[in-house]
């Protein structure tokens, strides 16, 4: 397969670092270098981040397109209703609108949560055979909590136990199926039926939508919540669900360390300040109380 | 979807032909090699048709002895050879950098082709700190598919190769470029002939890549970069821990810091491990280590 490889992220200023982490395993990994463009959707992004991510284009001959989500009105209109609650933000929901975000030439699409790694050509990932299903993704491994909650019956009325639900940090998307879903309306009208707060957000609405109209993928193409002891498995793409994170200073993830030099160490380490600094103020108020 | 997939290990009937299992090693391994050599044994449906071809430096005559049981249990064919007498091997090591952890006979595997007889057509190399599980044949008889050699990609491949930020070191690689563990070879002798490894070293030399490779696992990828075809990660199983157990691995390489040979270890089927080197080996092997240390420590104290 030739062309250009579309990869989409979508973050908000907490995440710049990751973002960058995300873009740079991509390209370490590729042998299609100058076919990768980067369609950075975000909101809230400090210049000096911003400034951050630019500086990436100088490493390698890849493409990066900033698609701002501050001014964007579609995109305001549509998350303005719609449930969020922490730590979650409503940049979680433009993944939703990708066909309307992304430029027409972008057919197949890749969208990446910004907790992934990649460790394998993604141009291999985008060669997947989609069999005519609009989507293709991996059976999320953990699915029968995020879908049925607790005790496995708060969702009954959704959620079967074997439906076939998948983890959406991962997408490979054939766009004009996937325009053809309408996911901004269908959503609305999930959140109308008041499913939206109670189920697992735009991961939901993504699964009740597709059902049954997805491809399954090889499960190494999202490995959540990978530990140490999966780095032998080779995984091709990890993610890092759950309470271990590669950027933390004490992490217990697959691949930390690598995952720092991935990163680089200056970033590693100026994200990991910077992130300190945020949490100053509220330290400051549980050691000095008034 | 990258690599060969053997994941249904499916045992044929028995081929007429022998199969040639190499290991290179000094007298320091000499316990590993038994180990390797009896899990071989304990898990091939064809004992009769292996032959193990031993590489190593001299070994003391009490370790010699006990490598030549194995025969005697299993039925199986030993022969060794001693590397330093071949003057070739000589003059290639000496060009190529050597340390406590890699000494000279590591790149034994590099030059099997001028080492082992000639009715040897193809052959599997095995590191000692390696445990098979599965019958060996399903790894001899794969199809090379034209290839000189098959492995198994390396997990851990990216730091090895560019270090810090993964663009420090001066690294003849690319990030992307696939990359093996040279701890389990499955080798087309003659491919491994063509290649001509020992003439190509004054070169390499030459134009200064062999200073940027890593001891023998660098250079057999330099010089059979896109020659190889990847196997399932069964067969080489990098730094198993008791996590992987279930997964049906075919050969464990105990890699990393936790290893089935010490006393206290994380690693997997440690315990089976013991039996298979046979306790008596293994705690002769043990005490042979902390004698070692103790002598060296003393000597130490006496030095200052």
């Amino acid at each position: 397969m030739t062309g250009t490889l579309h990869i989409a992220l979508t973050f908000d200023d907490r995440y710049w670092a990751p973002a960058y982490a995300v873009m740079r395993s991509i390209s370490l990994a590729s042998n299609r270098r100058p076919d990768l463009v980067f369609h950075l959707i975000h909101t809230g992004i400090s210049p000096a981040s911003r400034a951050h991510l630019d500086s990436f284009a100088n490493e390698f001959p890849v493409a990066i397109n900033h698609i701002a989500l501050d001014q964007h009105q579609a995109y305001k209109a549509f998350v303005a209703d719609l449930p969020i609650a922490k730590p979650f933000s409503p940049v979680i929901y433009a993944r939703l609108l990708l066909d309307r975000l992304l430029p027409e030439t972008a057919q197949r699409i890749v969208y990446l949560d910004c907790d992934t790694f990649v460790r394998a050509p993604i141009e291999t990932l985008f060669a997947e055979n989609l069999g005519g299903k609009p989507i293709g993704a991996v059976l999320d491994a953990h699915r029968h909590m995020q879908m049925l909650g607790r005790d496995l019956r708060q969702n009954s009325d959704v959620f079967s136990y074997n439906f076939p639900y998948f983890n959406s940090g991962v997408l490979l998307i054939d766009r004009t199926a996937y325009a053809s879903a309408d996911m901004p309306g269908r959503t609305m009208e999930l959140h109308r039926q008041g499913l939206l707060s109670r189920l697992q957000y735009d991961q939901a609405a993504l699964n009740l939508v597709f059902k049954d109209n997805w491809h399954n993928l090889d499960w190494r193409w999202n490995v959540i919540c990978p530990e140490p002891a999966h780095e032998v498995l080779d995984p091709f793409i990890l993610h890092y669900t759950g309470p271990r994170k590669p950027w933390s200073l004490l992490p217990g993830a697959a691949f930390a360390r690598l995952y720092r030099h991935v990163m680089t160490n200056d970033i590693f380490y100026a994200f990991w300040r910077e992130r300190l600094r945020a949490r100053l103020p509220g330290l400051l108020k549980v050691l000095v109380p008034k | 979807m990258l690599e060969k997939r053997a994941s249904d290990l499916v045992v044929t009937m028995p081929a007429h032909r022998p199969i040639h299992i190499a290991l290179n090693f000094n007298d320091k391994y000499w316990a590993l090699a038994y180990a390797v050599m009896r899990s071989i044994c304990l898990s091939t449906m064809e004992r009769k048709k292996v032959v193990f071809h031993l590489v190593h430096t001299p070994l003391s005559p009490e370790h010699g002895a006990v490598l030549d049981q194995i025969p005697a249990e299993f039925g199986v064919t030993l022969c060794h050879y001693n590397p330093e007498e071949n003057a070739e091997f000589l003059a290639t090591t000496a060009r190529l950098p050597t340390n406590a952890r890699f000494p000279a006979i590591v790149y034994g595997r590099l030059l099997l082709d001028r080492l082992l007889p000639p009715e040897v057509e193809r052959v599997i190399y095995l590191d000692c700190d390696i445990m098979v599980r599965r019958p060996i044949e399903a790894l001899y008889d794969i199809d090379l598919e034209g290839k000189a050699l098959a492995a198994v990609a390396d997990a851990f491949h990216d730091g090895i190769k560019l270090g810090r930020d993964i663009r420090t070191n001066q690294s003849p690689f690319d990030s992307a470029e696939p990359y093996f563990n040279s701890g389990v070879l499955l080798i087309d002798r003659r491919a491994l002939g063509r290649a001509d490894i020992a003439a190509r070293i004054p070169e390499l030399e030459k134009d200064g890549i062999l200073a940027k490779l890593y001891f023998d696992q660098d250079l057999l990828n330099y010089i059979f970069r896109g020659q190889w075809l990847e196997l399932d990660w069964r067969f080489n199983l990098i730094n198993p821990r008791r996590s992987h157990e279930t997964l049906g691995a075919h050969i464990l390489h105990f890699t990393g810091t936790s290893q089935p040979w010490h006393l206290i270890n994380h690693a997997a089927f440690s315990r089976t491990y013991r039996h298979v080197m046979t306790n008596a080996i293994f705690y002769r092997f043990w005490r042979e280590r902390m004698q070692d240390r103790i002598r060296k420590l003393l000597r130490l104290r006496a030095k200052t």
